[in-house]
């Protein structure tokens, strides 16, 4: 390599460094535009890549729908920039830097899981931008968020209040187990639920927290099915719930189990991956859309699909976009600075309840007070940003298929 | 925009520092480190909780997570290659690296686990005022970066950058000609550590939020390819590498502007095709990386027999 000199070495970087820097450029001029840009943060691949491409689809006709009707703020457009968050909190942050930097983004909305929320809040509070969360950790919108901060998901502690509740009221069990991923939304889900049950006069026989990505967990599934509790419950997600339910299955143990519907349902993956023999007689439990509001009805249509498909997060992403359109309207500002403390008003009321964004951005420009009721929840929320009013749905695995149980708030 | 280039440049910066450890423990010493990323979560962790339990300023904050890191690293190599041959060395360090992971996601008392630490102060972060504090950010890293490649570089040209580099070639070699192999492996593997401990500062600075999730394996993935890019043994090739790696990682989200009607989902797909070719062209365009390990250069003869005039000339590092 003789002929290697610094010049060639130089003239190769630049051509890397110069190609995506450039990039954008070539492309400015939209950015500075009339339209209002939005900052969408899914997960298109990792352990949740599952879920990002249908709530980028409701991001997207939520945005043609506002647009198709004139916009928000005298005509002004909305622009979506939707990246993929694969599922992790350093990605989610380099995101969100770039929908704030380079996009001039003043909502953030997606961010499905714990990490890629706790990354990117601090970066929306110092930038004052408005981020929409769809995970469920506490700690998101614990402590000062200067009103910046969102959830549009139940919180954890509140899964742990349904599910505790339904295993008291109709599920009966005298015994039961805790099996929990070591994961941020799932230690709140854990420590609620076996309070109550202890609270109840119901034994824990076993509580044990796992690690992710292990190759197998038969220590674990024997610690706590060997002791033979009426049922076990299991809070993971798919990847770990397959492995378990295959050594509970080998083991023959016959406790009932119980899980989340991220785990044990998943888009129908996880009897794919087990088959219908090892999942039969699973309940499984999940934040979802009260399916009987019209707002979730409004929402089928738009999305085109059949009255009986329930979907768990799109709606959530839907009433993002919803909520920070209506909140800008009723500010008359794009500035997260402003519109950020209408989203209390145009969410909680008071005002009257309408379920349909085209018809409350109308209201709002005449000077009516709106009540949102979304697609997701009714778009209730408490000052510090926990929303409320969202319930959680029950299935069981029968034949393969999850059947639909009850529907419940904490 | 500008601000999202000073910001990646920045992300370009703690990532070169840690390619620079690796390329110094593996490029220079021959020591594979597959637990980087447990001795680079190790670092920001000790950084962020030297800071918020032990009401450490910044500056010894990362003095301390230097410190930390190289002991460890130190201690890893000093047990592993006395009781095992070398090639074990590589998954000691894999097991060990996992080690400190699981410590990271499951001692809540400490870590707060899966949660993650929030709230980490950064250098000066209370006097500049923060629409400035990204510049500023952005040259502290340049100047550790500068220091970091100095400092190395100084190293691999010094009496102990030759023993480094023997031990690498060959420790039998090097131990016949009265070198102690064991006490150079351990020291390689403790200013390598240093460094990661440096860099690990740096992650935590930036991102003021730590959780284990941020030291998954990629990081592992990332660091070797811009050593491998950059030229093993190379350390301002190891920089270019990591620059060149962050391009392809974060420029390739651009992608969509340049192609229209790419839907996101297939961006995510095509990102990944496009980092792959991009790796491939440069294992075939430049099979050394972008430039080559230090190497003193004798002057070669002239026809007539006689040295040329001019001194030993020193390719670039």
């Amino acid at each position: 390599m003789k002929g290697f000199s610094r010049r060639r070495m130089l003239k190769t970087i630049g051509a890397a460094v110069a190609a995506p820097i450039g990039a954008p450029f070539l492309n400015l001029a939209h950015a500075q535009g009339s339209t209002i840009p939005i900052g969408v943060a899914l997960p298109m691949t990792g352990n949740a890549g599952a879920y990002g491409p249908d709530m980028g689809e409701a991001a997207k006709r939520t945005v043609e729908m506002i647009n198709k009707a004139g916009g928000i703020l005298g005509g002004r457009k909305l622009e979506l920039i939707i990246e993929d968050s694969e599922s992790s909190a350093s990605v989610a942050a380099n995101l969100s830097q770039k929908f704030i930097n380079v996009h001039r983004c003043q909502a953030l909305v997606g961010y499905w899981g714990t990490p890629e929320g706790m990354s990117s809040r601090p970066i929306a509070i110092q930038n004052k931008v408005v981020l929409m969360v769809s995970s469920a950790a506490n700690a998101i919108t614990e402590g000062n968020t200067e009103g910046y901060v969102w959830r549009f998901q139940m919180k954890a502690t509140d899964w742990g209040i349904v599910i505790s509740r339904a295993t008291e009221q109709s599920l009966g069990f005298k015994s039961v187990g805790v099996m929990g991923l070591q994961n941020a939304f799932v230690l709140p889900i854990m420590r609620v639920f076996e309070e109550r049950m202890k609270a109840l006069g119901r034994t824990v026989v076993e509580s044990l927290v796992y690690n992710p990505e292990q190759p197998s967990y038969r220590a674990e599934v024997q610690r706590v099915f060997g002791k033979k509790p009426d049922a076990v419950f299991c809070f993971g997600l798919l990847p770990d719930f397959v492995s378990i339910m295959r050594e509970v299955y080998r083991g023959g143990f016959d406790s009932k189990v119980v899980a989340l519907s991220i785990a044990a349902d998943s888009e129908g993956k996880f009897v794919n991956a087990v088959g219908a023999d090892v999942a039969e007689g699973i309940r499984h439990f999940q934040p979802m859309p009260d399916v009987s509001a019209p707002g979730y009805k409004r929402f089928l249509k738009l999305m085109g699909a059949p009255a009986d498909r329930v979907y768990l997060f799109p709606p959530n992403t839907h009433d993002q976009i919803a909520i920070a359109a209506l909140a800008m309207e009723k500010a008359k500002s794009p500035m997260a600075v402003d519109w950020s403390k209408q989203i209390i008003p145009v969410g909680n009321g008071p005002g009257e309840a309408v379920d349909d964004v085209i018809g409350a951005l109308e209201m709002v420009r005449s000077g009516r007070n709106v009540n949102f009721q979304g697609a997701g929840s009714t778009c209730d929320f408490t000052p510090n940003g926990d929303q409320i009013g969202r319930g959680m749905g029950q299935w069981i695995i029968k034949g393969g298929k999850s059947v639909f149980v009850e529907y419940a708030k904490p | 925009m500008i601000d999202f280039i000073i910001l990646m440049g920045t992300v370009v910066c703690f990532s070169a520092i840690l390619a620079l450890a690796l390329n110094f423990q593996w490029g220079l010493g021959g020591m594979v480190n597959f637990g980087l990323a447990g001795f680079y979560a190790l670092g920001a962790y000790s950084c962020a909780l030297l800071m918020l339990k032990g009401g450490f300023n910044t500056f010894f904050a990362t003095l301390g997570a230097m410190g930390i890191v190289a002991l460890v690293c130190g201690l890893v190599a000093l047990v592993t290659l006395r009781v095992t041959e070398e090639d074990y060395f590589a998954i000691v360090t894999l097991g060990v690296g996992e080690m400190l992971r699981l410590v990271a996601l499951n001692e809540d008392w400490l870590t707060k686990g899966a949660l993650g630490l929030t709230g980490i102060p950064r250098p000066l972060g209370e006097l500049i005022p923060a629409p400035v504090y990204l510049y500023f950010m952005l040259a502290l890293s340049l100047v550790l970066v500068a220091a970091c490649v100095w400092v190395l570089g100084r190293l691999s040209r010094s009496p102990f950058g030759r023993v480094v580099r023997a031990v690498r070639e060959d420790d039998v070699v090097a131990a016949t000609l009265g070198k102690n192999v064991l006490w150079a492996r351990v020291r390689i593997f403790a200013i390598g550590g240093a460094l990661i401990g440096l860099a690990g500062s740096l992650h935590a600075f930036y991102f003021q939020y730590i959780d284990p999730t941020q030291f998954s394996t990629i990081v592992i993935a990332y660091a070797f390819m811009a050593v491998i890019a950059g030229g093993r043994g190379a350390h301002v090739g190891t920089v270019a590498g990591a620059a060149a790696v962050m391009l392809l990682l974060e420029g390739s989200r651009f992608a969509k502007e340049l192609v229209p009607g790419l839907e996101s989902d297939q961006l995510a797909a095509v990102r990944i095709i496009i980092i792959g070719i991009g790796l491939i062209m440069l294992l075939i365009y430049r099979p050394h990386g972008f430039m080559r390990e230090y190497r003193l250069q004798v002057p070669l003869k002239d026809s007539l027999g006689q040295a040329r005039s001019q001194p030993p000339k020193e390719a670039p590092t």
